[in-house]
């Protein structure tokens, strides 16, 4: 692993009128990890995500992405970077084949003459071969997820953030989305940091983890560090599930 | 009677394809970057206007023209888009509509400064005449256009379903934030799209200005023609916009045969107005 982190984001904040979405939070992500980014609800997680990935301008802090300030920066130029990202609700291009949705993220590296070769691998990795022709509104959620996420890795991403990529899919579908995740990593050296509801995901996936409560971090840790966190348990479950925990 | 109301569609057949056409250039703004360009119909008149200028200027037929104005026009589109349209689009809509009135206001004013108010035509076509068919006129300028138009809008449907820059242009026409953040530059592509627009404007200027003048004002009825094709069609198909062009065009050319012709805009509004109430989407709008 290099010894500088591939993604850094220090101290950033963001507001809505009066409401603090995301108040302080930093966080690392080393080349090559799969890092968790869990909270409760409304804890400010997307958001997050929104102003890493170029949606939204922070009000305070900086992102640092492959050691460059990305802070404000417009979101096709962080993915020229190298890093892209899917939703929490899935945004495919509801008009679109599901081949030309890959092939508009494809684009981010390759011009029309060779990015042929890039979209029928990504399809073949992603197991959208019987769809590839199908147009993208006419597909479920669990296929959606996947189109969405083969979006993102023919754009050859050196990071993606993969936002509850795993919600509303059943066990067999996460099984395999996990697996897909996991060689991506290992095979393709994709860094992740992934936001997840879904704990067999997190804890399943995730080498590190950390934790995101009202708009502040408090907590990270390895899975097991943070699954035994009196804060984090706090956090999802309330104070009387700590006091009861440790009677 | 029968010879009448043939005549009519044939010659609202031709129209409509030409009307499909300037449509045409309106759809994609509004689909694509959804700006409401109130100007449409002066881009077209400006178009004929240039038309017109460089028709004198080399003596060239008004169908040759577009080879210097619609490269005019593609300037002229990604000029207003960067000073005017690009400012916009973060703002209410209102806004959006008050510049693109005063757009539309400002080329009616330097049309009149520049060219006055008395209507200009080129004299010459060489697609003048007619095409005899039993009873039936068809005038070649008009077929000729028809034609022009329809291979036109053929290729722009090859040019969004199979190039980068199509592509990218309906990815951000789904979804903007999600183009985005796949490395779609979305003021590239938005300037793209309305210079597109804004040339498209300048071919049909051209087929057009082979046929019939333009004045100041002319830009109203173009404007208000493709508002009435582009609801009729409903957003997102290019073979929609034929049909409802050719609609279009064959009402307004039967209202002309059978009644007064200067009520030949009265059945387009009435379709206009029908197809808001009853079908917002238009008959083959995907949204």
């Amino acid at each position: 692993m290099d010894a500088e982190p591939i993604l850094k984001v220090a101290d950033v904040t963001k507001k809505f009128g009066n409401l603090v979405a995301v108040n302080r939070a930093s966080l690392e992500v080393n080349r090559g990890e799969i890092v968790g980014l869990i909270g409760p609800n409304g804890a400010g997680k997307t958001t997050l995500f929104n102003a890493i990935s170029g949606l939204y301008r922070p009000e305070e802090g900086t992102v640092f992405f492959k050691g460059m300030n990305i802070t404000n920066w417009l979101p096709h130029k962080i993915c020229k970077l190298g890093m892209s990202r899917t939703f929490q609700v899935t945004r495919a291009f509801t008009h679109m084949t599901v081949e030309d949705t890959v092939r508009v993220g494809a684009y981010n590296r390759f011009n029309e003459k060779n990015v042929q070769d890039k979209v029928d691998q990504v399809i073949k990795v992603c197991e959208l071969v019987d769809i590839r022709k199908r147009v993208c509104e006419d597909l479920g959620l669990a296929s959606l997820r996947k189109v969405e996420l083969a979006r993102a890795l023919a754009t050859e991403p050196e990071m993606l953030l993969l936002d509850e990529a795993g919600a509303g899919l059943n066990a067999t579908e996460l099984a395999t989305f996990m697996d897909l995740i996991k060689k991506l990593n290992q095979e393709s050296q994709i860094t992740f940091c992934v936001v997840e509801h879904v704990m067999q995901m997190v804890m399943g996936l995730c080498q590190r983890i950390v934790v995101l409560d009202s708009g502040e971090i408090i907590a990270a840790g390895t899975p097991n560090e943070i699954s035994n966190n009196a804060r984090v348990i706090e956090a999802y479950l309330g104070k009387r599930a700590v006091h009861a925990r440790n009677q | 009677m029968f010879e009448t109301a043939t005549q009519g569609i044939i010659t609202g057949i031709l129209m409509g394809a030409i009307y499909a056409l300037i449509a045409l250039g309106l759809s994609i703004v509004f689909g694509i970057m959804n700006v409401t360009n109130f100007a449409h119909g002066d881009f077209v008149m400006l178009s004929m206007y240039l038309s017109f200028a460089v028709g004198s200027a080399l003596a060239w037929d008004a169908v040759a023209t577009p080879l210097i104005t619609a490269p005019l026009m593609f300037l002229f589109g990604i000029i207003t888009y960067y000073l005017l349209i690009d400012r916009t689009l973060r703002q209410m809509y209102v806004v959006q509509l008050a510049v693109t009135v005063g757009l539309q206001i400002l080329m009616r004013s330097a049309a009149l400064i520049i060219w006055q108010a008395q209507p200009r035509a080129l004299q010459y076509s060489f697609i003048q005449g007619n095409i005899q068919i039993g009873d039936f006129q068809i005038l070649t300028s008009r077929l000729f256009s028809a034609v022009v138009s329809l291979i036109f809008i053929a290729g722009m449907a090859y040019f969004m379903n199979k190039t980068w820059a199509g592509r990218a242009m309906r990815a951000a026409s789904d979804d903007l934030g999600a183009a985005s953040l796949m490395g779609v530059n979305y003021h590239k592509t938005y300037a793209l799209t309305f210079a597109i627009g804004s040339s498209i404007t300048a071919l049909a200027g051209g087929l057009v200005m082979s046929f019939q003048q333009t004045d100041p004002v002319g830009g109203i009825r173009f404007g208000l023609l493709s508002w009435a094709v582009l609801a009729l069609a409903g957003l997102g198909s290019l073979p929609g916009l034929i049909v409802a062009g050719i609609i279009v065009g064959v009402v307004e050319s039967l209202t002309v045969s059978f009644f007064d012709p200067r009520s030949r805009l009265l059945g387009v509004y009435a379709i206009f107005i029908l197809v808001l109430w009853l079908r917002p989407r238009g008959l083959f709008g995907r949204r």
